[in-house]
């Protein structure tokens, strides 16, 4: 319990500790969805700027309205609609796989991250990355497409049950365990993240071998950590909800713009608060002992971070030089 | 009379003796042979001659209210375990045709549910809400078999009986089979069929069948079509047609396990168990033309009493234990529903109303039969979510139009679906509220009207209302010309000859045609008769045409007078000071489609001035002028939004000064799912 809260605690600091970085892809996540959602809205613009039937729309949400603005002609396409939503949502997956090795950098880091080596370990790490997306993409693909499919049969053998209730529990159940495995599948990848960000590691491999092995070997506090933090998520979300639905007027437009990006500034807390936990893991159990790289005689270069003690003169973490950081503002 | 009646006996016997030996099956599934034995119905005959009881056990009226055509008893097994049924039935027709019957024609119905027949290639060609095809399993197929057939004082006329297909010339539909007597019947006498027939029940389609240790027995029993117009009126089963039949009397006992919760048509006249571990349950029903039932062994049953114009009404909801809490919704609307009904249409005369919950994902829900009605819902339904109500009240309202009002549903299917969803807009609207009467939950609404109105916008030039139930283009136009489309002609209609002139005229065409089988003109010209009003050139278009309707303000526009003066030259006026500019404006009005309709329009100005205007449509646009010192703000068709058979809505007005509020507002919904979807793959996949 105590490994548990430390893990949550250290996760949760770092992640308070470079707030920008929610910002940032925050900010990144509404722009990329301001350019999926125009073709939406200049659609949206033609039809109901000039009619009294748009008035509905104001004084509550009239599902008729919208379902007769989708119908007309000139609307166009549904998927005119939600292609350009899917393609900049992807973009922002895209984004964030580019960014995090910097983010990763950071969090270990007992200073603040110059952008120049924020950036410099981004582009240094991108290639790693994408070669253990694709790994994780694989592993993660075939077994989240077994678990369903079995989820399914499971469900569709439970519909010939007397019991109404019986394949809505069942699937909620088996979405709980689908969830459960998904998310030791993603700290198991999101520690190979880390310790090929964090050991400088070109062998993707031997980080996710040495993921795996931590995964299993602490799956119990690691899994709790994840869990607790998605639940804030959901609690995140839940209430973001339930504030807009009940406080915010129908016809407040700023209203509800606001407490939907707040709702989703806070939805990406949880998420880096988890990658926060994996570098803090990483510094506990999995960070090579400094005496054993001194032995060793290592380079500057291979020296890893040393996440307690703040140096006078601090030594970057996963930078090869030994120059000291510029404090960026 | 004695001696007739000895005669009639001996004859009975002989044809029975000959219809065991010389039985034969008349449909191509073979089946397990049926019980030889005749029946031994309850109210038979009376000795010396062949009539139509004139009880009223079933009606809380003194007198029968229908003309009785047919009297149906039938005695029927039904196993369980393989959704059979074996049943006697004998049926007494009486010839009011007014000239003597060689042949008669029978439905079939669940003959429909086997893979060549032309239900299924329809459904399978529009798709079916029921069945997922290319998964059918011949175990879930239905059939029904008619092993023997005896005509009192003809003998067995099994061999006569012939498959016929009067709609499309499919052959291998055996949905109506037809009856060629020995004998003509004469006018105005009675003719009694003995008719032995076994049943495999469907796992459900169409609302009947079996599903898990659930069965809805809806169409099937033999029945008899209906003389109509100087012939006999019997249709094939189609994908999206319903029935039509000959009011009369039943009287049906059902065997069934004793474990088993029965509901059915009519009323319970007794429950007796047998030594077998089954029990009969017996029913009998007055002035109707059709007869439901339903088993389950798990149905939670709830009793109540509705005292009605006419009597008590016994009401019995017999629900799914996972839906049991929503009992008392299912007891609310109906009691809501039937005070409209006595009050705005007419009475409901019948002594009980059976409201069944049916089995989950059963393709049982929403269907009406005479006293008897499948609602749908599920575990999970917030009050705030009004499907429950909404079928409940629409079955419901079928016990007048369809129940009583008999329409052919072959031929005419708006005048059943039609009316009622006119009047479950209007009934609905009066009690969950015009805007909500659907959706009322998490800040979503929708409205009845707006519902109904969608669904005939989405097909609105493909067919017209008064048409073949069967010759639709789809069953996705089936569904928004008939229910959809109607129930906005209906209530434009409304604003054509007024809302009380309109509520006058659909009680008098129910006090009229009940207890009947009225035409398509019948309610036309009730309506014109009532209101006084010649609306041909409305029915023509909305009824028997297809014709759209859409119109459209399609300019706005002011422009100062002497705008050729030169802007430096203009005197602004002083900011709060009166504005004596005059403005030349223009508001031009386009009837985009071929729905001619006069069209009320108002201008609003600047000033405050609203004018209205009338403009017939006659001619494709029109345009209107004024000079004044104020500039236009607005033009709107329609203004007391009465018209709405109009496709497009959003055209129907134009605003000078953009509104972009609304876009902002779905823009926010959209952004912030965009934004989610998109954080939920990165956590995923990153």
């Amino acid at each position: 319990m105590n490994s548990n809260k430390g893990l949550l605690s250290s996760g949760f600091s770092m992640v308070m500790r470079n707030k920008r970085y929610i910002f940032w892809f925050w900010l990144l996540n509404l722009t990329l969805a301001e350019f999926g959602t125009a073709a939406f809205r200049r659609s949206a613009h033609a039809i109901l700027d000039h009619s009294f039937l748009s008035d509905k729309l104001m004084h509550s949400f009239d599902i008729g309205v919208v379902v007769e603005l989708l119908q007309r002609p000139e609307f166009g396409r549904t998927d005119s609609m939600t292609s350009p939503a899917l393609y900049f949502g992807f973009l922002f997956f895209l984004f964030t796989a580019i960014f995090l090795p910097g983010v990763f950098a950071g969090y270990a880091s007992t200073y603040r991250l110059p952008r120049e080596e924020f950036f410099r370990t981004c582009g240094r790490n991108l290639w790693r990355f994408i070669r253990i997306m694709i790994i994780a993409g694989i592993v993660m693909g075939a077994i989240t497409a077994g678990l369903f499919a079995l989820n399914g049969a499971i469900v569709k053998k439970a519909t010939e049950s007397t019991n109404e209730v019986l394949p809505f529990a069942l699937q909620m159940i088996g979405f709980t365990v689908i969830f459960l495995i998904m998310t030791t599948l993603r700290i198991w990848f999101d520690l190979a993240e880390a310790d090929t960000v964090l050991n400088d590691q070109r062998a993707v491999r031997k980080s996710i071998a040495a993921a795996f092995k931590h995964t299993f070997s602490s799956l119990g506090p690691l899994v709790t950590t994840y869990v607790v933090s998605t639940l804030a998520a959901v609690a995140f979300l839940l209430g973001g909800l339930s504030i807009w639905m009940n406080l915010v007027r129908p016809d407040s437009i700023i209203g509800a713009f606001v407490i939907a990006q707040i709702t989703l500034g806070l939805l990406l807390i949880p998420r880096f608060w988890q990658r926060g936990i994996a570098v803090s893991y990483w510094q506990q159990h999995m960070q090579a002992p400094v005496a054993a790289v001194q032995a060793t005689e290592a380079t500057p270069v291979v020296t890893p971070p040393a996440p307690v003690a703040a140096p006078p003169e601090p030594v970057p973490v996963v930078s090869g030089s030994s120059n000291p950081p510029e404090e960026t503002h | 009379m004695t001696t007739r009646r000895k005669i009639a006996l001996l004859a009975l016997f002989v044809l029975g003796v000959t219809a065991f030996v010389t039985r034969k099956t008349v449909t191509a599934a073979p089946q397990a042979a049926a019980p030889a034995k005749a029946a031994e119905a309850p109210n038979s005959a009376p000795s010396g001659g062949l009539s139509i009881p004139d009880t009223t056990l079933g009606v809380n009226s003194s007198t029968p209210m229908s003309q009785r055509i047919v009297h149906y008893e039938i005695d029927a097994r039904y196993d369980a375990t393989n959704h059979t049924i074996d049943a006697n039935e004998v049926l007494t027709y009486h010839n009011l045709t007014g000239q003597p019957l060689d042949h008669f024609p029978f439905h079939l119905y669940q003959n429909a549910f086997q893979p060549n027949a032309t239900w299924v290639r329809e459904a399978k060609r529009d798709g079916s809400r029921d069945t997922a095809y290319d998964h059918w399993d011949p175990k879930e197929y239905g059939s029904e078999e008619i092993t023997s057939l005896e005509v009192v004082g003809q003998g067995d006329l099994t061999k006569n009986l012939q498959y016929i297909s009067p709609d499309d010339g499919n052959k291998d539909d055996k949905t109506v089979a037809d009856l060629k007597l020995s004998k003509p019947i004469a006018p105005n006498t009675f003719v009694q069929f003995k008719i032995a027939f076994h049943e495999q029940m469907p796992e459900t389609q169409a609302r009947s069948g079996w599903k898990r240790d659930f069965l809805l027995g809806g169409q099937w029993f033999p029945k008899v079509g209906v003389f109509w117009h100087g012939a006999w009126n019997c249709h094939q089963y189609h994908a999206t047609t319903e029935f039509f039949a000959d009011f009369g009397v039943y009287d049906v006992k059902l065997t069934v396990p004793q474990n088993e919760v029965v509901g059915a048509s009519g009323v319970e006249v007794s429950d007796v168990n047998n030594p077998d571990g089954t029990k009969t349950v017996t029913y009998h029903g007055d002035d109707i033309h059709d007869f439901a039932w339903t088993v389950s062994p798990r149905y939670k049953v709830k009793e109540a009493t509705y005292q009605s114009q006419m009597g008590p009404i016994k009401l019995r909801f017999m629900m799914q234990p996972a839906h049991w809490d929503q009992v008392d919704r299912h007891e609310k609307i109906t009691r809501e529903t039937l005070d409209h009904f006595e009050k705005w249409y007419g009475p409901y005369p019948y002594k009980t109303l059976t409201v069944v919950d049916p089995e989950p994902d059963s393709a049982a829900e929403g269907m009406e039969y005479p006293t008897f009605i499948t609602g749908g819902t599920s575990w999970f339904m917030p009050e705030g979510l009004r499907f429950p109500e909404v079928v409940v009240e629409h079955e419901f309202g079928h016990q007048y139009w369809y129940g009583m009002v008999a329409t052919n549903e072959f031929e005419d299917a708006w005048m059943d679906e039609g009316i009622n969803s006119y009047t479950e807009v209007k009934v609905l609207d009066d009690i969950l509220g015009k805007n909500t009467s659907m959706i009322n939950w998490a800040g979503m609404t929708l409205g009845e009207p707006a519902e109904q109105r969608l669904s005939y916008a989405s097909v609105a030039d493909r067919d017209a209302m008064a048409q073949n139930a069967y010759d639709y283009y789809s069953s996705n136009s089936y569904g928004g010309i008939t229910y959809g489309k109607t129930a906005s002609v209906l209530l434009t209609l409304e604003g054509i000859i007024g809302e009380d002139i309109m509520a006058k005229a659909m009680h008098t065409y129910f006090m009229k045609y009940r207890f009947t089988h009225p035409t398509k003109e019948d309610f036309l010209k009730t309506i014109e008769e009532v209101s006084g009003k010649d609306l041909r050139w409305y029915f023509n278009q909305a009824v028997y045409g297809s014709p759209v309707l859409d119109y459209e303000v399609s300019q706005v526009d002011s422009d100062p007078v002497n705008w050729y003066v030169d802007k430096k030259d203009k005197k602004e006026p002083k900011k709060g000071a009166k504005d004596d500019t005059v403005y030349q404006s223009y508001v031009a009005l386009r009837r985009k489609t071929d729905f001619v309709m006069p069209v009320e329009v108002e201008i609003k100005f600047d000033n405050g001035e609203k004018i209205r205007e009338h403009w017939d449509g006659q001619s494709r646009w029109t345009r209107f002028s004024y000079q004044k010192k104020a500039k236009v703000v607005s033009a709107e068709i329609d203004p007391d939004h009465t018209i709405q058979l109009d496709r497009n809505n959003f055209n129907n007005s134009f605003v000078v000064d953009a509104n972009p509020k609304p876009t902002y507002k779905l823009s926010t919904y959209w952004l912030f799912i965009t934004q989610w979807v998109s954080q939920a793959m990165a956590w995923w996949a990153v």
